[in-house]
């Protein structure tokens, strides 16, 4: 509020930013998460941070909402160097965060939800008028008369849910506010709505920080914008003017070029179909999805997050429940319903949860590597032969160029992308022809993404069938044969490799229009 | 089949080794952020080798305070102590290692010693066959164990708590076929009582015999490491294809069947199944499998250590009875034990993960 004043006396020179964070680094095991990034937001302003998956922003934002401490850097507030040791603290600071995950509490009424461990009362019995006339009181300051307080959180829509979630963070009456991909599940009516409520805090004088992945929206609400890329600060500057291209460009960059397909990589149209997928719907999230995939062949899927993309590679491994449409391997119809069908028809997926469905972190190297290949290793019927399984992990150590200690270093040493890699050296040494990926190189450091890019070539050009489920454009258009864009659960175009252009994709992706370029 | 697998994975390392060329230079290759381990020396002092120091260490404390303590007379009690509640303890700890617990187990022990007792002594069963009977019906507890924990999601806890009081209700009734006492006094189980094996009595040799065979499957079978693997993340075991419901399932079967095992060495023991046989079994056993460092999550441990660890707990239970100190207070120590064994293995925890 003060800042709004100061800034119409022009004294904005003078005056802090609300929030200032200078030469923030910090480092998890085998990657530079963020190196000496200054960021500030000034009070009554929106301000956008941009980047890609993995450029930082989380990072940034968990350090702010007192997550995790930085290992060098500053945060200062108001101008006052501040320490954030826990998320309570960043609350009393000042700091709210409306996370991209609902947390509400699906049994409990609104006005609870919004009042959760702050209850009005005389410590034993809650007043629950109390709380229900504050909700009234915060919803009604978000022009949001619709909602019933006494409503249980989870019969309300999603957005006003969001709006609830949003009402939970302003009760503590914060000065900056972070909303995380506040847009993904909203509707354009929706979204409208959530921009005119933010633009209304705007002018309250709160600082705002805006990360989101459509530009279209950044460009036409935000008033600066702060990109990010591998963990640096590219720039910040003002956007008024800016096109949503310019702001790819500069979000996107230099690329690893080398590691991607050339022209003479890409497969023969003639090749045998791997697998054929015909009318895919699965649950809610995915309708009517139909491609087919080749021998040598690699397939992007690309989309906003949660346009379906994830699910539909989920459904052909069996771990999300297929509601509808046909699945074929080599001309004939498959039935998969867990991993073990999927693997029996020699699918494997790799998934973007990589600590929690793919490592086993406590068990070594050699364990993670061979568990499916068990059966192989038997030395007459029982006892495993421990001399030829370990030939084996070796064998994958060197082809992968695996950085390890040794073939029984506890998988949890190592750095991000060596344990990518080792589970990739699993599917590899089961030998399966279908390889999806999930966000194969999320969280993982430069260096090892080539190798990993470079990893994918060489599969398809030895026959495999390989789809790549991914955000990042420059990932799906440096790999890609054909690439699918997902719109809102639906297969909203698809592009040859030759086609394809980042403007056009982004177009798509955010829009959905199957039309132009 | 066999070869069939083996040219697989060959043609897996032909393939890897191909790209090999391809890649080149790795620009990443040199950076071993993270090699450093965390867990390397606290973890393996708490792990193998100071379990025996602590064994060896108590030893001379209760052998230089306890004249008694030190006697090969004692050392056989102390053994024949520890086979019951280490026998019992290789199910359990394969139990904790899949994230499970069985409270059950002493109930399980009356029912196989008191219906094995009761098949020979009143229906002239061979003892063999009845013993297997006993057992089937140990590894039956078990499966419905199992299968009420993963089939049904219901929590180990309230599981095995129920099967404990349906269990030992079932024995007592078995018992008072016979007025509540059966004795065993088959010719099998007096020499299991009396004889020894390469100088040790046979109830502790057997139990050295199974956890060595039980050893050896936990690190050369597939079985062992999908127990393993399905300890340390269940959702990615899970996503590896392993059919880990049965896996559990199997599990929690072998935890009965090493219970009842443990019920025939009591009625060996003793000669004698009485309905308070194997009462409070459980709470040692599990004391037995922390003390021992076997991590009550994550799928961490080893089944030797559940044998340091009941060395370590028979060795206390027999110092404090050789002193004196009544069986009240032995409960309140057995306590104390497991709480003690509890904590360290949350700090640990904290350890290892930095």
């Amino acid at each position: 509020m003060h800042g709004k004043t100061r800034v119409a006396s022009n004294q904005s020179l003078t005056v802090p930013p609300a929030l200032e964070m200078r030469g923030i680094s910090k480092r998890f095991p085998g990657v530079v998460a963020l190196d000496r990034v200054d960021f500030s937001v000034r009070g009554g302003e929106i301000h956008s941070l941009i980047g890609q998956n993995g450029a930082g922003k989380s990072t940034l934002m968990n350090i702010l909402s007192g997550v995790y401490p930085p290992d060098e850097g500053q945060i200062l507030i108001d101008g006052k160097a501040v320490t954030i040791g826990h998320p309570r603290e960043a609350l009393r600071r000042g700091i709210g965060t409306v996370y991209q995950e609902l947390s509400l509490l699906p049994n409990l009424s609104v006005a609870d939800n919004i009042f959760l461990g702050r209850e009005a009362g005389n410590g034993f019995v809650i007043d629950e008028r109390v709380i229900v006339d504050r909700a009234r009181a915060v919803l009604d300051l978000l022009g949001e008369t619709a909602i019933d307080v006494t409503a249980r959180a989870r019969n309300l829509p999603l957005a006003q849910q969001q709006i609830v979630e949003i009402a939970k963070v302003l009760s503590h009456e914060p000065r900056i506010l972070i909303l995380d991909e506040p847009t993904a599940p909203l509707a354009a009516e929706e979204t409208r709505r959530l921009f005119a409520i933010l633009h209304e805090l705007k002018t309250r004088g709160l600082a705002i920080i805006f990360i989101s992945h459509r530009f279209q929206e950044i460009v036409a609400h935000c008033d600066r914008g702060t990109i990010l890329r591998n963990g640096r600060l590219v720039l910040t500057l003002p956007l008024a003017g800016v096109t949503e291209e310019e702001l790819a460009e500069r979000m996107i960059g230099q690329q690893v070029e080398g590691c991607y397909r050339t022209e003479d990589q890409t497969r023969p149209d003639s090749a045998e179909v791997l697998l054929e997928v015909n009318g895919l719907s699965v649950g809610d999230r995915v309708h009517d999805v139909s491609f087919a995939l080749r021998r040598g062949e690699i397939i992007g899927v690309t989309g906003l997050l949660g346009a379906g993309q994830n699910e539909l590679a989920r459904a052909l491994f069996g771990i999300a429940p297929k509601a509808a449409g046909t699945i074929r391997r080599r001309g004939r119809e498959v039935r998969i319903g867990s991993p073990a069908e999927a693997i029996d028809q020699g699918i494997c997926l790799l998934t973007e949860h990589r600590k929690q469905e793919g490592l086993f972190p406590d068990l070594s190297v050699k364990e993670n590597m061979t568990l499916p290949s068990l059966g192989v290793f038997r030395r007459g019927g029982v006892f495993l032969d421990n001399g030829r399984e370990r030939d084996a992990v070796r064998r994958f150590i060197d082809a992968l160029h695996i950085v390890v200690r040794s073939a029984g270093s506890r998988v949890r040493t190592l750095s991000g992308g060596n344990q990518q890699k080792v589970i990739l050296a699993r599917w590899l040494m089961r030998d399966l022809e279908v390889l999806i990926f999930i966000e194969p190189t999320r969280g993982i450091d430069v260096g090892a993404k080539a190798e990993i890019y470079g990893d994918l070539v060489r599969l398809a050009g030895e026959g495999k069938g390989i789809i790549v489920v991914s955000t990042e454009l420059p990932e799906i258009l440096g790999l890609s044969d054909r690439i699918l864009v997902m719109h809102g659960g639906r297969l909203a175009r698809v592009v040859e490799r030759e086609a394809a252009t980042e403007e056009g994709l982004l177009a798509t992706i955010q829009g959905g229009h199957a039309d132009g370029v | 089949m066999a070869s069939d697998w083996g040219s697989r994975v060959d043609r897996g390392g032909r393939v890897a080794a191909e790209g090999a060329t391809i890649v080149g230079d790795h620009p990443s290759g040199a950076r071993a952020a993270g090699e450093r381990s965390p867990l390397s020396l606290a973890s393996a002092l708490a792990g193998g080798l100071s379990g025996v120091v602590v064994v060896v260490a108590l030893a001379l404390v209760f052998g230089l305070t306890s004249p008694y303590f030190l006697t090969p007379d004692n050392a056989f009690n102390i053994l024949r102590q520890m086979s019951v509640i280490g026998v019992v303890g290789i199910g359990a700890t394969l139990v904790i290692l899949i994230g499970g617990i069985d409270l059950s187990v002493g109930s399980v022990a009356l029912l196989t010693g008191g219906f094995t007792g009761t098949l020979i002594l009143n229906y002239g069963v061979n003892p063999w066959l009845a013993i297997v009977a006993g057992l089937a019906a140990a590894a039956f507890v078990g499966l419905v164990n199992g299968t009420l924990v993963e089939l049904l999601q219901i929590s180990p806890v309230i599981v095995t708590l129920g099967t404990l009081i349906v269990v030992r209700g079932i024995g007592q009734a078995i018992l008072w076929l016979n007025n509540s006492w059966v004795y065993v006094e088959d010719p099998l189980f007096a020499y299991i009582a009396a004889e020894r094996w390469f100088f040790l009595p046979v109830s502790a040799a057997l139990m050295f015999i199974l956890y060595l065979i039980v050893s050896m499957v936990m690190t050369q079978t597939s079985f062992g490491r999908a127990v393993y693997a399905i300890g340390n993340n269940q959702r990615a075991a899970v996503l590896c294809g392993l059919p880990v419901n049965r896996v559990k399932v199997l599990v929690y079967m072998l935890g009965g069947l090493f219970a009842g095992i443990g019920g025939l060495l009591v009625a060996a023991r003793t000669g004698v199944v009485n309905p308070t046989a194997g009462l409070g079994l459980e709470f040692q056993v599990i004391t037995a499998v922390v003390l021992g460092g076997t991590s009550l999550r994550d799928g961490i441990g080893r089944v030797e250590k559940t044998l340091v660890g009941t060395a370590i707990l028979a060795m206390v239970l027999n110092y404090l009875t050789i002193r004196g100190v009544p069986d009240t207070w032995q409960t309140s120590v057995t306590g104390l034990m497991i709480l003690a064994a509890v904590v360290l293995d949350r700090l640990l925890r904290r350890t290892r993960e930095g």
